[in-house]
């Protein structure tokens, strides 16, 4: 079938019009006249080429909250995660993941419906059913697992963009992390959707959220460590994939 | 007459061509490097430094990184000269070598899933989904058809595109120490890369 299709796309451009398709989209006048490609003639690359612009007007800022939370990241929460993932066997872990992503279902159950999806909005409610009886208090992805009904995330944040609400300025948030003026105020609202707000108080409360972060930073595979060592600019790296992350999620 | 003639004979030439052209899908090509680099990753007989070598060996047969040095500058590819088009591309090959490698050795256990691909021309997207204990990553690749096989420009990870990542930070960078200053930060990082002692866990 592909090779049908390959076949009929090479009989309908030949390949030296490729060159010349390419060439004509970038510099007209530039035409070789030869026809082998070198990747500049490949113009046709770059058609979905759009830079994301990140409006970042208190840098400055910023860059002291990031400096804090990676010292923050460094020597405390990450030796604490390391040393609970040393003694909490994996299943347990992923359980207390799977736990905690369970009573934030009305998020993505609310936030979907106001998307007028409602697929995902049911898709939502059948999970969290499930989960919730056969998964033992959520602690059990049976949807997933034995329904293949796969988790699908929205939130107040994502519910702002769709309806065409920006990002507003960049902001690392102290402890949180990455965010924006949009998300920062979606997740706030978001926590009030969660039913662990409801079922608990105060310090539990807390306490509780804390767990979950260590919780998932036991299961992470040093992304951050990754990034600190790959990247030139670890805050500039972080940044665009943070804000690149979120427009995905908005678009689906 | 005598056109029609000579269409059937370009025709029949190009059906006889053709499977030198593409004789392989978008997915099967990315799907033999990603089964080579993990074959390696459980081969236990390699030590790690030959392992790397011969992991760097299959990325660089799939991963067309002249296209990708060109699509992360942009403008300033234009701006520069052959010489430092010549020297970006080493350099960013190997930082992304890097990288992928070290991304890729911390996934040993997991399985990779090829759910489907969407393919526009000359151009395709592969879907592939890396399966761990408690999540579901998905990461997809953009390649070309290029002298019969379909190369790798850019990986998205979890909706980010590394290129487009690595376009921004790279055009700021360029915005405020200059081209020379960029190249300057990208040697600094590969050697400090290579002198990094190796990690475990």
């Amino acid at each position: 079938m592909n090779k049908l299709l390959v076949l009929l796309l090479i009989l309908a451009f030949p390949p030296g019009g490729w060159a010349q398709d390419a060439a004509g989209d970038a510099e007209a006048g530039d035409l070789q006249p030869d026809m082998t490609t070198t990747a500049e003639d490949d113009a046709f690359l770059f058609e979905d080429e759009d830079i994301l612009e990140v409006w970042d007007p208190i840098e400055p800022v910023n860059r002291v909250f990031f400096w804090v939370n990676d010292k923050l990241y460094f020597y405390l929460l990450k030796p604490v995660a390391r040393g609970y993932r040393w003694a909490v066997p994996e299943p347990w872990r992923v359980g207390v993941k799977n736990f905690f992503s369970n009573l934030a279902a009305p998020v993505r159950i609310i936030n979907a419906g106001l998307q007028g999806k409602f697929g995902d909005a049911g898709n939502e409610i059948t999970r969290f059913a499930v989960n919730t009886t056969i998964g033992i208090g959520g602690f059990f992805d049976t949807a997933k697992d034995h329904f293949e009904l796969r988790m699908k995330d929205e939130d107040t944040g994502q519910t702002m963009g769709h309806y065409g609400v920006g990002p507003g300025p960049y902001l690392v948030l102290p402890i949180l992390g990455p965010s924006n003026l949009r998300d920062g105020v979606g997740m706030f609202v978001d926590n009030r959707m969660n039913l662990l707000y409801y079922i608990s108080e105060g310090r539990t409360y807390y306490g509780l959220r804390v767990y979950d972060k260590i919780n998932d930073l036991s299961l992470d595979k040093d992304t951050y460590e990754g990034i600190k060592k790959d990247a030139l600019d670890p805050y500039l790296f972080v940044r665009d994939a943070f804000m690149q992350y979120r427009q995905n999620k908005i678009e689906n | 007459m005598l056109k029609q003639l000579q269409g059937i004979l370009i025709f029949i030439a190009m059906l006889a061509t053709a499977p030198a052209i593409a004789d392989s899908s978008p997915t099967d090509d990315v799907r033999t490097s990603v089964e080579a680099v993990i074959a390696l990753l459980k081969d236990d007989q390699l030590d790690r430094d030959t392992r790397r070598d011969r992991m760097r060996e299959v990325i660089d047969k799939r991963f067309d990184f002249r296209a990708m040095s060109q699509r992360t500058l942009a403008t300033n590819w234009k701006k520069a000269t052959d010489a430092e088009k010549q020297r970006f591309t080493e350099l960013f090959a190997e930082l992304i070598q890097n990288s992928y490698v070290s991304k890729i050795e911390s996934y040993t256990n997991e399985t990779v899933q090829y759910p489907g691909e969407k393919q526009k021309g000359r151009k395709a997207e592969v879907e592939t989904r890396i399966i761990t204990s408690s999540a579901e990553i998905p990461v997809n690749y953009k390649v070309y058809l290029k002298d019969g096989t379909w190369l790798v420009y850019d990986v998205i990870i979890e909706g980010v595109s590394l290129i487009s990542n690595y376009r921004s930070s790279y055009q700021e960078i360029v915005k405020r120490d200059g081209f020379d200053g960029l190249l300057a930060q990208m040697e600094e990082k590969i050697r400090e890369l290579k002198s990094a002692p190796a990690e475990t866990g």
